[in-house]
């Protein structure tokens, strides 16, 4: 049990002597996830509005894809990424493969049916006089899908909030994409998996427990946000 | 001139027919009441009347020009105010300002405002930074409706605008909006059940039964089950063991329609004989109401689960002396008896 104790103090050194391979990590860990999470907010959100505004033909069975791409193993998303950016793979020429990019793009595939899927049922279950009142006001159809998305904003940052955790939390895209390389594409998650592999529980302990704080902040600061709004 | 005109148009939710209108016309700056039992279509006319949504079949025309839902043609004219409406998670203020904002129309928007919450009796300094949570249902019901008024719309759709608040909410929203009718010469069209908004302010009524509008005013719907009775009439038992008797429908007609004034009111004292008589039935007075032509009353008569609204002559009720509880006859020839 000493290697628990031993990790909060590690945890602790850290964070307080700013440790430049702690701070990499961290930063790298907060570059990817921001990137993606951007990029699934700005695509995800309007695709849920589409998905649970809209009736259209086959939209049953869209969502039970997406509701399906919510399980999608980490590593299968590294894998397909890894070979699309392969040097040899379609996309090789734009040098994404081990770069934060290249992490990113995985994570925001991983984070899409999470913010889409949740953004959908925060609509479908808006009140059915919303869309009327909008309408008997004179709004026009982009007004219509900028106020309904507004009156569902806790909905829509529920989804927020659990993506940027799978994001925050997930190892396989970032060692399989990122490749763990030391300064550049190591994240907090693979570099736990690395200290582990070595046998340092300890400083795997104080790597998660950076992770956890990382998470806490976030967390912290949405429901700040929450409150706000 | 006329303002709308509603041609052939059928309705469908899914397969299930909601609405069959053939032709009605609403003038300019008329108001009209809209009758009818629940589920009869009301909701979904106002809807079509305010272009939320599209007729399956038929055409709705508007200043004679045929329009759809966001048509530049009615969309900052018409407006609804639906039963329960919706006030969005902003403050009072936010949400009355609504409007006028997506307009882009910001001007003098403060005092634009406060000058429509006044009209619905909420005052500005306690009610505009009040958040849509902290309003009462009548409150609720004003603010929504300052939201339109301020729009100053030529028509103002009324769904049940009074059904659900308290007596004071009622009065000011009938206030409201006939001031809207004064003085922008708003189309008011208001499905209700109060009867003074329909007989002392409405223009016009227009009574909705299974969808389709009876045209000989508060029409009584008699569901079935039905017998078959003598010469092919068909048999009505009423929960008290009355007997009403209508003739056979034509196919696909299930609800027989008591039409109001082909029935007469009839004293039971003079007409001994007039319990379980064919072509009569027995009820009793609920309510009177002077219209406000001060000349005619709407009678209203309960006879088992049936009530019918007859109008009669202000003479008639003197006459009679009719008033709430008295036992009287309705006569009414089985012949005369439509089907929807």
């Amino acid at each position: 049990m000493d290697f628990i104790q031993e990790g909060f103090a590690q945890a602790y050194a850290l964070l307080v002597r700013l440790d430049p391979a702690t701070y990499s990590a961290i930063g790298t860990t907060l570059r990817a996830s921001s990137l993606a999470m951007a990029a699934s907010l700005l695509l995800g959100i309007p695709l849920g509005y589409v998905l649970g505004y809209f009736d259209f033909l086959l939209k049953k069975q869209v969502r039970i894809i997406v509701d399906t791409l919510l399980s999608l193993p980490t590593v299968f998303i590294g894998l397909v990424i890894y070979a699309l950016l392969t040097r040899h793979g379609p996309l090789g020429e734009a040098g994404l493969l081990f770069t934060i990019p290249g992490i990113a793009i995985g994570q925001a595939i991983l984070s899409l049916p999470i913010v889409i899927a949740l953004t959908a049922t925060a609509v479908e279950a808006s009140d059915r006089n919303l869309h009327i009142t909008l309408m008997s006001l004179g709004a026009n159809r982009k007004q219509i899908a900028v106020s309904t998305l507004w009156e569902v904003r806790l909905g829509i940052l529920a989804a927020a909030v659990t993506a940027t955790g799978r994001v925050l939390t997930e190892v396989g895209i970032s060692l399989m994409v990122g490749g763990n390389i030391k300064w550049h594409t190591r994240t907090i998650t693979t570099a736990i998996a690395l200290e582990t592999s070595k046998g340092e529980f300890g400083m795997g302990i104080a790597l998660g427990l950076v992770l956890l704080l990382i998470a806490l902040t976030v967390n912290i600061s949405l429901a700040g946000l929450r409150r706000r709004i | 001139m006329e303002l709308y005109h509603i041609q052939n148009v059928d309705h469908y939710y899914g397969t299930k027919q909601v609405l069959s209108i053939d032709d009605v016309s609403i003038p300019e700056a008329a108001i009209i009441g809209l009758i009818g039992p629940n589920g009869s279509g009301k909701s979904t006319l106002l809807k079509l009347m305010g272009f939320l949504e599209e007729p399956t079949y038929g055409s709705i025309f508007f200043k004679g020009r045929k329009t759809g839902p966001f048509s530049s043609d009615t969309r900052f004219k018409v407006t609804l105010l639906p039963q329960e409406p919706y006030l969005m998670q902003r403050t009072v203020f936010e949400n009355v300002a609504y409007g006028l904002k997506i307009r882009s129309d910001l001007k003098r928007l403060k005092s634009r405002v406060e000058d429509a919450m006044l009209q619905v009796g909420l005052a500005p300094e306690s009610f505009a930074r009040r958040r849509w949570s902290a309003l009462s249902g009548g409150e609720a019901q004003r603010v929504a409706l300052a939201a339109r008024l301020l729009l100053k719309p030529e028509v103002l759709l009324l769904d049940e605008p009074t059904a659900n608040v308290d007596t004071d909410s009622a009065r000011l929203i009938r206030k409201a909006s006939l001031k809207a009718r004064d003085e922008w010469g708003t189309t008011l069209v208001v499905a209700t059940h109060d009867w003074q908004w329909l007989f002392e302010t409405c223009d016009s009524v227009l009574h909705l039964l299974h969808g389709r509008l009876f045209k000989g005013g508060l029409g009584c719907a008699v569901y079935g089950p039905w017998k078959f009775g003598w010469e092919g009439f068909l048999q009505k038992e009423l929960e008290d063991g009355q007997v009403l008797v209508a003739p056979s429908p034509e196919e696909g007609k299930q609800v027989a329609i008591l039409d109001p004034s082909r029935l007469k009111i009839v004293l039971l004292s003079k007409s001994p004989l007039l319990k379980w008589k064919i072509g009569s039935l027995n009820g009793f007075v609920t309510r009177l109401f002077l219209e406000s032509n001060g000349q005619t009353v709407q009678t209203a008569i309960k006879i088992a689960e049936l009530v019918v609204t007859i109008r009669i002559q202000r003479e008639q009720v003197e006459l009679l002396k009719l008033y709430p509880g008295k036992e009287v006859g309705i006569q009414y020839e089985p012949k005369e008896i439509e089907w929807l």
